[in-house]
Order: C-alpha cells, then sequence, then structure tokens
C-alpha cells in the first residue's frame, strides 16, 4: 500500500531530512534568482526615479484587466500546488494528481492569457520602435522593461508547467512515488514563479492609475 | 475512522485555502487603491501590499514556518542580497551631483 521505501533515497535516514535537504538545495537555487531578477528590479527602479512622469504614462497603457486576470489565476495556482504537495507527503496519490494537474492548466491558462495581451499590446505598437506612440521618449524604457520582465517571467513560468507536467506523469506511471521528495522542489520552484509576479503585477500594470 | 480521514483531507486545503483568500484580498487592496489620487503614495503603498504578499506566500504557502533554520538561511540569504543591491546602487544614484 504504501510506496515510502521506494521514496526513500540514500544517503538520507528519513523522509523528513529528504525533503529538508532537497528544500534547501531550491532555495539556494532560488537566492541566484532572486539577484537575476533583482538586476532587473534594481534598474527599473533607477530608470523610474528619474523618469516617474514618463513611468506613470507608459505604465497607464498597460493592459490592466489581463494583467489581474494573471495575478488571480497564478496566487490559484500557488494554492492549489500547496494543495498537492500536501497531499504528496501525505501519500494521497489521487488528489496529489488532480491538482497537479489543475496547477498546470492555470499555469498554461496564464500564458494564454498573457499572449492576448501582448497582441493587443503589438497592436497599440507598445514595444521600443520609431512607430512607438507614447510621448516623452522615457516612455519606451518602461516598455522595453515590461517585454524584458514579462518576457523572462514567463519563460520561467513555461519551465515550471514543463516540470509540473513531468512529474505528474512520473507519478501517474508510478516511476518515482508521490510521497517522496520530488513535490517539494517542484512545489517551491512555481511558488517562486508566482512570487516574481506579485512584485510585476504593481510595477508593470499599477503605475499611473491615479 | 472516516472522521479522522475527514479530518486528513481538511487538513490538505484548509490552511493553504486561508492563505490563499488573504492573498486574493490584499491584490483587491491593492488594485483598489491604485485608483486613489494619492501621489507618490501610491506605490508605496503597492510595494508595501506586495511585501505583505510575499511574506504570506514564503510564511504559509513554501511553509517557511515550518522549514529547518538552514533552510531559512538560505531564503534570507536572497534577500539580504538584493537588499544589498539595492542600497549600493542607490547610494551612488542618489548622491550624484
Amino acid at each position: 500500500m504504501s510506496d515510502t521505501a521506494g521514496a526513500l533515497q540514500h544517503p538520507w535516514p528519513d523522509l523528513r531530512m529528504q525533503r529538508a535537504g532537497v528544500s534547501l538545495g531550491m532555495w539556494m537555487f532560488l537566492a541566484s534568482e532572486v539577484l537575476f531578477f533583482g538586476g532587473l528590479l534594481v534598474s527599473y527602479a533607477v530608470y523610474r526615479s528619474f523618469n516617474e512622469e514618463a513611468f506613470r504614462i507608459a505604465g497607464a497603457h498597460a493592459q490592466i484587466v489581463y494583467g489581474s486576470i494573471n495575478t488571480v489565476i497564478l496566487l490559484t495556482s500557488s494554492f492549489t500546488m500547496t494543495v498537492a504537495l500536501r497531499a504528496a507527503t501525505a501519500n494521497v496519490r489521487r488528489v496529489t494528481l488532480i491538482f497537479l494537474g489543475i496547477t498546470a492548466a492555470l499555469g498554461v491558462a496564464f500564458l494564454v492569457c498573457k499572449g492576448l495581451e501582448y497582441r493587443e499590446d503589438l497592436k497599440e505598437h507598445l514595444f521600443p520602435s520609431p512607430q512607438f506612440p507614447l510621448s516623452p521618449p522615457a516612455t519606451a524604457m518602461f516598455w522595453g522593461f515590461y517585454w524584458i520582465m514579462t518576457g523572462i517571467h514567463a519563460v520561467h513560468l513555461t519551465a515550471g508547467i514543463a516540470v509540473v507536467l513531468v512529474v505528474w506523469t512520473l507519478f501517474k506511471r508510478r516511476v518515482i512515488p508521490v510521497q517522496g521528495s520530488t513535490m517539494e522542489g517542484a512545489a517551491i520552484y512555481w511558488h517562486f514563479v508566482d512570487s516574481v509576479w506579485i512584485v510585476l503585477y504593481p510595477l508593470l500594470y499599477l503605475a499611473g492609475r491615479s | 475512522m472516516t472522521n479522522g480521514r475527514q479530518q486528513d483531507r481538511r487538513y490538505l486545503w484548509q490552511g493553504p485555502g486561508v492563505a490563499w483568500l488573504a492573498l486574493l484580498v490584499l491584490f483587491a487592496v491593492s488594485l483598489g487603491s491604485a485608483y486613489l489620487p494619492l501621489g507618490t503614495g501610491n506605490v508605496a503603498i503597492n510595494l508595501a501590499i506586495a511585501a505583505i504578499m510575499l511574506a504570506v506566500l514564503a510564511t504559509f504557502l513554501m511553509d517557511l514556518r515550518n522549514s529547518v533554520a538552514l533552510v531559512r538561511i538560505a531564503a534570507a540569504a536572497g534577500l539580504f542580497w538584493i537588499v544589498i543591491m539595492f542600497a549600493l546602487t542607490f547610494s551612488d544614484f542618489l548622491t550624484r551631483g
């Protein structure tokens, strides 16, 4: 019935320590990711501090409906991922598979919504080019940040969806047991992608609304 | 027996569900406050709410509250270095003549 024996790997004495080991490794990786996004965030902050009005004008043109829907989608996906992790830890295989599937579906929904948003942005020529419609010129800087930040976030989310789907398949085919430490790493990474969006949302969508 | 199983199932979603609702409320407050004419107060409020949301996510959904000390230190390392990055960068830009 229980597949705990298959879940425990050498050299860990028990599953709790094994999960803590995976968690530590993932957090150390995420610390480097924080600095990766940190470079972009500090650049944004510097340019915004010198071009306050331009960033307000440019930010008012971001598609707030798509951005807000996507925020709700990602927050919900973090909830479903946590339920999947708790179910995996409790060795409730069926619930783990269902909630992992919902998490991946929400990730795909985010990307579809983002694609629709990008289509609207492109229609309005909101990317740095000779046809860029806004002024002063520093507004193009905001949109440069918008494309780079949301693009890199989308790449991270795509990687997260791929990881979740691989883990789901491995669980479904019983290649690895749900109770192992695999879910620990996948869940922490997924929440990190959500965390990045929580920071990007006010910077890119709420600037210049009042 | 059934009652015990129901309690087990409730454990799966109850805690994360409360954190999720808190995140949705914070998101709604952030969105609503962005339309109030508060000047630079808007960005301060939005970033403060984002910081609270990150804390809720890390504490309850990423489960740092039940993590071992070493994991918490690794998580704090990212935060520590990004604070250093911001502090050093702005100590340059904001003090230029």
